[in-house]
């Protein structure tokens, strides 16, 4: 092993206590900056009586953008959100389409043009107690 | 010069690891977002032991600062704590507007029967206007019975009493000595003062003076040690004005509770108080009342009744009587659509009494649940007149030997 | 290696005697340290701060106990602030002490000054920004102050508050005076302050044929000086930011009531102690603005001081303007001490 000079330790010392120093304070610099303060966002949404929605319905939601079917086998729904970045779908004459990147959709949520490439998202319908719908977006 | 910097760096590395190390000291945040504010509160890092409160205000729904104030962000106690309302109590009768009240709480007009506050605020165990007036009176202060002066300055503009203002008691310079010792010493009960430190009396003010059972919890089921509190807690010395506060810890109730020269039957050393005097009696109608006799008006016949009449009874028919309230909050006799229940002449539902088939009744203690059957007097073979409800006379043959 | 910037505001060799810490005290090299370290922590907390009513009281409380070294930031920047002002008031009377203001430097200590008011009104405009309970009586009244220049008044107080009433409308104004509008003044005179040392000839030394001493350090060295004393602060100032808090209080709702004594921030304690002795014009514009007039007119009325003088510490020759700023310093330390007194 090479000789270290005393200067020489003493300057890799300094050096090095100042590149920890720096790394410490960027750390706590990128802790601070991840923070989210927001209150979480709303995942229940409560849809009102289910006798609003009669069977063989299809019912577009808006908060949250959402199709609300009754079928035989009960209450379903899937999500209006474009699979592909996240704007709302609006309707066309075959199913949903949308107006950001020109991705379109079926009216079962298939997708039938690009460039999204996953169906729309199928939600959580559960009847409650008093009746009433209740939708979870989670 | 030059050697300074490298132990200088070294003091900053070991510097900025203090404060890292300081940061991760710090208590992890319990957050609590309830229902009913959809705002972020963080009490539970601290008093994430307090109980919850009562199944009526789940604290998921309601959370903390709703009730108590308080800053729901902060994480050190004394910011914390700087807003609340009413110390540890939010139901003292000082804050009990903002706290219990609210604008969609136990606060609103007297036609939808939701004036709670308003109607505690003006009861006789707030405003103790008839013993003031009553002590005035007796010394000289004032020329008459009315009632001028209770424990806080209030108005009623709708008073039904004649009565639309109190000012608050303060015994003046000139006022008979008499009047200043009674100031001093004999205004400790009432549910708008701090009350004397004793361990076996122990108390809140406000609303908790009653409804607050134990730590941290509300109560419909209200037993008779806790009216004891106040009641039965000593004597009033009338030659020296003060208050002789009992020593013992009495555990049976008609041996050692109470007065040794009064006397009780069977149903007023058992059942709870809470059993016959109605929430118009204890807690108010709403309006200032000079005495006590005004308001308190249970009798032996309201259970009863007299050698001539039944008692009042009312069929429940309708699933929104506050009958069925009542009983969902304490559903000790589990009270059903078409029961017959006892009522008070005013109409206030007996909700733990029910006529039985033959003609009997039966009660549920409330705060006990104790079960009892009953008969009425009429035809029975009791034969003092039905008009005098005085205490001398159901005693007469009823009162228990002691 | 061709020269930089840094180069250019460090040259190759400056006198040893001026270069002392117990010459200048390190203070004006302290004070743009610390100008730095607002500026970092302040954009920091640009982040997470809410400049509207309603939140902004929150928003700092979620600074101080949620955000991951929110709070260590937050003190870090209030403990710097107030250091500041201590140690640009330091740096004033070390001008003033080593007779450093004269020619060619007279414009710099224009600047100099320039910089401490402005200090003086961000670490104000700053503590608004609480929005909190503590801040609305010292803000009417620090604002009504404005009003009471006749002519002008209602025009100044519309310019830095925005008109109505100072606690419900002042805070989007003073947020943008104090992250933008205080602050590129204080970047645009700090540096041409830092310019001028420069080209003025360095720290104030007497011309060369009176120097009495002719040593001079490398620009290593004064570097590794000026490395030491960011060492020093710094550690100080997070050791400060650590183990003490930051003052905060409730959100401000609504007028307070007045239940106890509404204190100024502590730099306008004397101005609050003379505002109890009559009109609010005269204690609270003019006198301040009387000494701060005062000071700029030390170089140019006050006999000016020799050449030999120059950088040195206590000379004679311009006792009279030392007396006269060491007055106004203790005058201004008893009215503060004064304001404790019930």
């Amino acid at each position: 092993m090479s000789e270290l000079s005393r200067r020489d330790f003493l300057k890799l010392a300094r050096d090095g206590f100042l590149y920890l120093s720096g790394a410490l304070a960027l750390g706590g610099l990128l802790r601070f900056l991840d923070h989210d303060p927001n209150p979480a966002a709303k995942t229940e949404f409560d849809l009102g009586p289910a006798s609003n929605y009669p069977l063989n319905s299809r019912t577009i939601l808006s908060d949250p953008p959402a199709v609300l079917l009754h079928t035989e086998s009960g209450f379903s729904a899937f999500s209006l959100v474009c699979t592909h970045l996240g704007c709302s779908l609006g309707n066309d004459s075959v199913g949903f389409s949308c107006l950001c990147h020109g991705s379109r959709f079926d009216a079962d949520g298939t997708v039938t043009h690009g460039p999204a490439d996953k169906p729309l998202r199928y939600l959580r319908v559960e009847v409650m107690d008093e009746g009433n719908l209740k939708l979870f977006t989670a | 010069m030059k050697k300074t910097l490298t132990p200088a760096s070294g003091l900053l590395l070991l510097t900025l690891l203090f404060v890292w190390w300081w940061n991760s000291r710090l208590p992890k945040a319990v957050e609590l977002t309830p229902t009913l504010t959809g705002q972020a509160e963080y009490c539970l890092t601290c008093h994430a032991d307090v109980p919850e409160i009562s199944p009526s205000h789940p604290t998921a729904t309601f959370g903390c600062v709703t009730c108590h104030g308080g800053e729901r962000l902060a994480l050190d106690a004394d910011l914390a704590h700087s807003t609340m309302r009413g110390g540890a109590n939010p139901s003292d009768l000082s804050v009990v507007e903002q706290s219990c009240g609210g604008t969609s709480c136990h606060s609103g007009s007297e036609a939808d029967d939701r004036h709670h506050i308003q109607r505690v605020m003006t009861s006789i165990q707030s405003t103790y206007a008839g013993a003031i007036a009553n002590i005035r009176y007796t010394f000289g202060a004032q020329t008459d019975l009315n009632a001028y002066s209770g424990i806080t300055t209030l108005t009623d503009e709708q008073t039904q009493t004649g009565i639309a203002s109190l000012a608050a008691f303060k015994a003046a310079g000139d006022d008979h000595p008499f009047i200043q010792k009674f100031g001093e010493n004999c205004l400790t009960c009432h549910i708008n003062a701090t009350p004397l430190e004793d361990e076996n009396y122990t108390r809140h003010t406000g609303c908790a003076a009653c409804h607050s059972t134990a730590q941290h919890t509300f109560a419909t089921a209200i037993p008779y040690t806790q009216c004891n509190t106040c009641h039965n807690r000593g004597n009033y010395d009338l030659r020296t004005m003060t208050f002789v506060e009992r020593t013992d810890q009495p555990t049976k109730r008609i041996d050692d509770y109470y007065q040794p020269i009064a006397q009780f039957t069977q149903c007023e050393y058992t059942l709870d108080c809470v059993d016959c005097h109605t929430r118009t009696e204890v807690m108010g109608n709403g309006d200032i009342h000079a005495n006590k006799k005004d308001i308190q008006y249970t009798q032996c016949k309201t259970c009863h009744g007299t050698p001539t009449e039944q008692p009042l009874t009312k069929k429940l028919t309708d699933p929104n009587d506050i009958a069925f309230t009542l009983s969902f909050l304490n559903p000790v006799g589990d009270l059903k659509l078409g029961d017959m229940i006892l009522i008070t002449e005013k109409g206030e539902p007996l909700w733990n009494t029910r006529v039985l088939s033959d003609g009997t009744y039966e009660l549920f203690g409330k705060a006990t649940s104790q079960y009892f059957t009953f008969n009425p007097v009429m035809g029975s073979g009791c034969t003092q007149s039905g008009d005098d409800q005085s205490s001398a006379y159901c005693h007469e043959c009823h009162a228990v030997e002691r | 290696m061709r020269p930089s910037f840094f180069h250019h505001l460090h040259p190759p060799t400056i006198p040893a005697a001026q270069a002392r810490w117990r010459h200048t005290l390190a203070a004006g090299g302290i004070a743009i340290f610390l100008m730095l370290i607002l500026g970092v922590t302040g954009i920091l907390e640009m982040f997470y701060y809410v400049p509207n009513p309603e939140e902004a009281a929150l928003s700092v409380q979620a600074i101080t106990y949620h955000v991951p070294f929110g709070g260590f930031i937050r003190n870090l920047h209030y403990w710097a602030a107030q250091l500041l002002l201590i140690v640009s008031a330091i740096h004033l009377l070390r001008v003033v002490f080593t007779a450093a203001y004269g020619q060619p430097r007279q414009f710099n200590y224009l600047l100099g000054l320039g910089l401490f008011v402005l200090a003086i009104l961000l670490d104000f405009t700053g503590y608004i920004l609480r929005w909190d309970m503590d801040i609305c009586w010292p803000l009417t009244t620090g604002t009504n102050l404005l009003k009471t220049i006749p002519l002008i008044g209602d025009f100044l107080f519309r310019i830095t508050v925005g008109g109505g009433e100072a606690c419900s409308t002042a805070l989007l104004r003073f947020y943008t005076w104090h992250i933008f509008g205080l602050t590129i003044i204080v970047f645009i005179l700090g540096f041409w302050h830092a310019f001028r040392v420069r080209r003025d000839g360095g720290i104030a030394v007497p011309p060369p044929q009176l120097r009495v001493v002719s040593a001079r350090i490398s620009r290593n060295e004064l570097v590794r000086r000026e490395a030491l004393a960011i060492f020093v602060v710094g550690i100080i100032l997070i050791l400060m930011a650590s183990l003490l808090p930051a003052p905060i209080a409730p959100a401000m709702t609504g007028k307070p009531g007045i239940t106890e004594e509404a204190r100024a921030p502590w730099f306008f304690l004397w101005v609050q102690q003379m505002l109890k002795w009559g009109d609010p014009f005269i204690f609270g514009v003019l006198i301040p603005l009387g000494v701060l007039i005062l000071l700029v007119l030390i170089p140019y009325i006050f006999p000016k001081p020799a050449d030999s003088d120059i950088g040195r510490w206590f000379p004679k020759s311009n006792r009279f303007a030392q007396i006269v700023v060491g007055g106004i310093g203790l005058i201004v330390i008893t009215l503060t001490l004064l304001s404790f007194v019930p």
